[in-house]
């Protein structure tokens, strides 16, 4: 069965071609290219929202974006339970667009965060079900609106239903906090209700060939086509 | 013409006069405005071209030297990798945040005129002494305005420097370097090939900003000018300049377009005259069809610095379809004049000719100057007082310095790693980025070593070369080409312009004998504040390749128990500058020793043998030593939860300056053959220790490893905030 997947991009994407590799070299498959002006997706196993400033981070984070023209082509291809992950301004996206809980709002320390951070899995899903429970996972994060926030409500479904995949945590030898950016939680992570649909901080697409500081973001492609 | 006027267009009344003679009749606002940014230092380089011409720039690497938009080196096959840096310090002193920002924004723009993707940046920082909340605020304002620009336009930022000296206080420098990767059949240049194409708009509205940007970098500051120059500042918008980015880039690659040239300093005065200079044409444009962000005049128009704009020349019947392609990206396109044969600029505004001049009396007519200079006095040999230096004394005397700690807290606002070739991010020897889709990696690093250069213009420089030639090597990375950017104080002082034209000479030295030609550069004069010059600083980028990524060498231990080796010699602590500094010894620039000579041709041994050793995969880890001696040079090795337990003669070695210097790591086993490579090549080493686990010890002395680790980290953030 070959894996079919495809990446948006809109006008200020800038991991969209990082992305598009990510992909190609995982799944051994062409990745398509849509442009946010598309109004029509063709069916793909996922699609990734890539990370980047969409729309020069205009009003907030994503919220251009979240009203684009091939929006309403990814909430349906959401709604008939295929895979979406967003990364970073993909994340950010999702939560404007309303497919994900909560907001991403500046990080705690008010300036620009780029550097490897540690992950675990908190709730299993098929994004992370290849990975083990308390493995760390090393990948880099390169946000300035990454402090995940929602409401007590909104946090307590999270948890109920189990909906957070992936949560900051301290890495061997690293001297900084675990929570890099002031998220509610430590959540780096979380998805929809059906489980299909992740938006995370962390950029797996830069942690997965062999000069990478880790190979650890391989895990999410594999755990979704294994 | 108003006497007043003339001045105050940073025009001396002989230029007025030259000018004046040459044209046989009065000029008009507009006309006196072009001069005024055309033969401005930053432009024209008057006082620097003499030297500048002296400067090594060809051999079969180099596909263009300076002249360009950057440089371009030959990578084999079809790659070209084009680089170039520039500085942006005036704006950054007076507006730090958006002066920082649009100095990035300005060399990425001539990357990717070249018709090349630029695929990573680097930057050399330099501010005043922290005690002050200004120098705070400068810091935290470049450094966020650096990374807010690369950071969204999403270019890797993977190096550079930052240093901290007195002489900076009132001139903080911001030097901005950017590499991009360009197939060789696909290089634009600026020079229109043919008469009656079209010269088109492409980007951003034009505005009030930057009016005059280029004179005031041209400029001596005075204590209470800040307020006034701020209007000259630009803003930038990096959302705009990605855009404009890729929307070139599809421009260039769909044939469309004959040549490019981005509208940085001095807008689209200096653009379309540099145009018509190349191609030797002429240029008419008419200024009422700029697309425009408010009413401005004629004048404000020729002078704005709006950034993210470009002027391009196109055939005759290709508007729509360039109007097409920019249009899905956004862009303002407006087709606003041509290509002409009568080898004049003339601009119109109202049906009316505002500006029409010969370009050569604008371009070749420029002043260049042969200032006078100084050469710096004999030193006398004196011996300093060291007894008060115990060893914990010169660990913490380093540990409080700033220039000596790790700058996480400043790289760490860049994103190094989108793109996702990023092969080593910042805080190593070398910043390495591999090409997509290839085995091949780039390798570069920003250097200057601006005490030697003060003591010694022409050794000093000599020194600096060595250091980024040995920053590559470390890495084993084959050193290429150099970018230079010339950061001086005024010229008008002797003695000042003796530290341009040595250390000028000492970089056509290096350059000639390591065999790495100079292929673009920038120069910034008038760095000083009244009579305060700033020490001499020529920064320079030195880019290299190697072209299988697998023999790339880490600058960090790789396992307990490697044997610890110093290559190269020794300095004497009396003769080391920035040892002396550091320890606070020395205090007085007059005071110093003369430097020490230093032999290339060692140099080039070493780094020859060094890269042979790395390709058979004979070194764990490799970094050079510089500024703080071999004791920071395993500072910097320090990863994970590794040590490093060593001994010296005395404790001095390990903190002076080296020449030809590398600490490396090698495996036991590997010993031997390294040995004899080294023998045979009259290399100077000495084992020196090992690498250990969570422990640092010197001589037999135990140091608080866990302490120590903590503030070489940390410190520069305590220290800052």
């Amino acid at each position: 069965m070959s894996f079919k997947s495809a990446v948006i991009t809109f006008p200020g994407s800038n991991c969209d071609r990082d992305a598009i590799t990510y992909l190609r070299d995982l799944t051994n498959n062409d990745v398509l290219n849509i442009w946010h002006d598309e109004t029509f997706i063709p069916s793909v196993d996922l699609i990734i929202l890539p990370g980047g400033f969409s729309f020069g981070d205009y009003l907030r984070s994503g919220a251009m974006a979240s009203k684009s023209n091939i929006i309403p082509e990814v909430i349906k291809h959401a709604n008939s339970g295929k895979f979406l992950l967003g990364i970073c301004n993909g994340f950010q996206i999702l939560s404007e667009i309303g497919l994900l809980k909560g907001a991403l709002i500046q990080n705690n320390k008010l300036k620009f965060l780029g550097k490897d951070c540690f992950v675990k899995k908190k709730h299993e899903n098929k994004f992370n079900k290849l990975i083990k429970k308390d493995q760390v996972l090393q990948i880099p994060v390169a946000h300035n609106e990454g402090n995940f926030y929602c409401s007590n409500d909104d946090l307590n479904y999270l948890n109920d239903e189990e909906l957070i995949a992936f949560e900051y945590c301290m890495g061997s030898f690293s001297n900084s906090d675990a929570n890099i950016n002031g998220s509610i939680n430590n959540i780096a992570g979380i998805t929809n209700e059906g489980k299909n649909v992740l938006g995370m901080m962390p950029h797996p697409e830069r942690a997965y060939q062999n000069f990478h500081t880790s190979m650890d973001g391989k895990s999410i492609i594999e755990s979704l086509i294994s | 013409m108003n006497k007043e006027l003339i001045l105050q267009h940073g025009l001396t009344l002989d230029e007025f006069q030259i000018i004046e003679d040459c044209l046989k009749r009065d000029l008009t606002m507009e006309e006196l405005g072009i001069f005024s940014a055309m033969w401005n230092e930053h432009c024209c380089y008057k006082t620097s071209k003499k030297w500048l011409k002296k400067l090594p720039t060809k051999n079969d690497i180099v596909i263009q030297g300076p002249g360009e938009n950057a440089g371009i080196i030959d990578l084999e096959d079809n790659d070209g990798i084009a680089f170039k840096i520039e500085s942006h310090n005036h704006p950054s002193y007076i507006e730090p945040f958006n002066g920082s920002a649009t100095g990035v924004g300005g060399i990425l723009r001539d990357i990717f005129t070249m018709g090349a993707r630029p695929i990573a940046t680097l930057d050399s920082i330099r501010f005043g002494e922290i005690k002050t909340d200004k120098t705070k605020y400068l810091l935290n304002g470049v450094v966020h305005g650096i990374g807010h620009y690369g950071n969204c336009i999403g270019i890797p930022n993977i190096g550079g420097e930052c240093e901290f000296d007195k002489t900076y206080d009132y001139n903080n420098l911001v030097n901005a370097m950017a590499i991009g990767h360009v197939k060789k059949n696909a290089i634009f240049y600026s020079k229109p090939k043919t008469v009656g194409g079209l010269i088109v708009y492409i980007g951003s509205k034009t505005g009030k900003d930057g009016i005059h940007g280029a004179s005031m970098a041209s400029d001596v500051f005075s204590e209470d000018d800040e307020d006034d120059k701020r209007p000259s500042v630009q803003v930038g918008d990096p959302f705009m300049e990605k855009l404009l980015m890729e929307g070139c880039l599809e421009l260039m690659s769909s044939g469309l377009i004959e040549s490019m040239q981005d509208m940085g300093a001095a807008g689209i005065t200096s653009s379309s005259v540099e145009m018509a200079s190349k191609g030797n044409v002429g240029v008419l444009i008419n200024l009422d069809k700029i697309p425009l962000r408010q009413p401005l005049t004629p004048y404000e128009i020729l002078l704005s610095e709006s950034q993210e704009r470009m002027l391009a020349v196109i055939e005759k019947g290709n508007d729509e379809k360039v109007r097409e392609i920019l249009k899905k990206w956004q862009i303002d396109f407006e087709v606003i004049g041509e290509i002409t044969n009568t080898k004049r600029v003339v601009f119109e505004s109202q049906n009316k000719k505002i500006v029409d001049l010969p370009v050569n009396i604008i371009v070749d007519d420029a002043p260049e100057y042969d200032r006078e200079f100084y050469l710096p006095k004999k030193r006398n040999k004196r011996k300093f007082d060291l007894s008060n230096l115990t060893l914990e004394k010169m660990i913490s005397n380093l540990l409080n310095n700033l220039n000596h700690l790790e700058k996480s807290w400043v790289y760490n606002q860049y994103d190094s790693t989108v793109m996702g070739d990023t092969v080593k991010e910042p805080g190593q020897a070398t910043g390495i980025v591999k090409l997509h889709d290839s085995q091949k990696v780039i390798g570069a690093s920003t250097d200057c070593n601006p005490l030697y250069i003060r003591i010694n213009p022409e050794l000093g420089m000599i020194y600096t070369v060595a250091e980024a030639y040995r920053n590559l090597i470390a890495s084993n990375i084959k050193p290429m080409a150099i970018t230079n950017n010339l950061n001086f104080a005024s010229p008008l002082d002797p003695n000042i312009m003796g530290e341009i034209v040595l250390s000028v000479n000492g970089l056509k030295i290096s350059a000639s004998q390591l065999d790495t030609p100079i292929v673009s550069g920038n120069v910034s004069l008038y760095n000083q504040t009244n009579d305060a010059p700033i020490n001499p600083t020529p920064v320079i980028g030195m880019v290299g390749s190697n072209s299988n990524i697998n023999k790339i060498v880490s600058n960090k231990f790789q396992s307990e128990g490697d044997i610890i080796i110093s290559i190269g010699e020794n300095i004497d602590p009396h003769k080391s500058p920035y040892f002396l500094q550091d320890q606070e010894i020395v205090e007085d620039i007059n005071l110093y020793n003369e430097l020490e000579n230093i032999n290339l041709e060692d140099e080039k041994i070493t780094a020859k043998i060094l890269m042979e050793i790395s390709d058979n995969n004979l070194l764990q880890s490799c970094n050079d030593i510089s500024r703080g001696g071999i004791f920071m040079t395993l500072m910097k090795m320090i990863q994970k939860n590794y040590g490093f337990n060593i001994k010296a003669s005395n404790d001095f070695e390990l903190f002076c300056e080296y020449k030809s210097g590398y600490v490396t790591t090698i495996k036991e086993n590997n010993l031997k053959k390294v040995f004899a490579l080294l023998d045979e090549n009259k290399i100077n080493y000495e084992e020196i220790g090992r690498v250990v686990i969570e422990e640092i010890k010197i001589n037999s002395k135990n140091i608080d490893y866990f302490d120590i680790k903590d503030q070489y980290l940390n410190n520069f953030e305590r220290i800052i905030n």
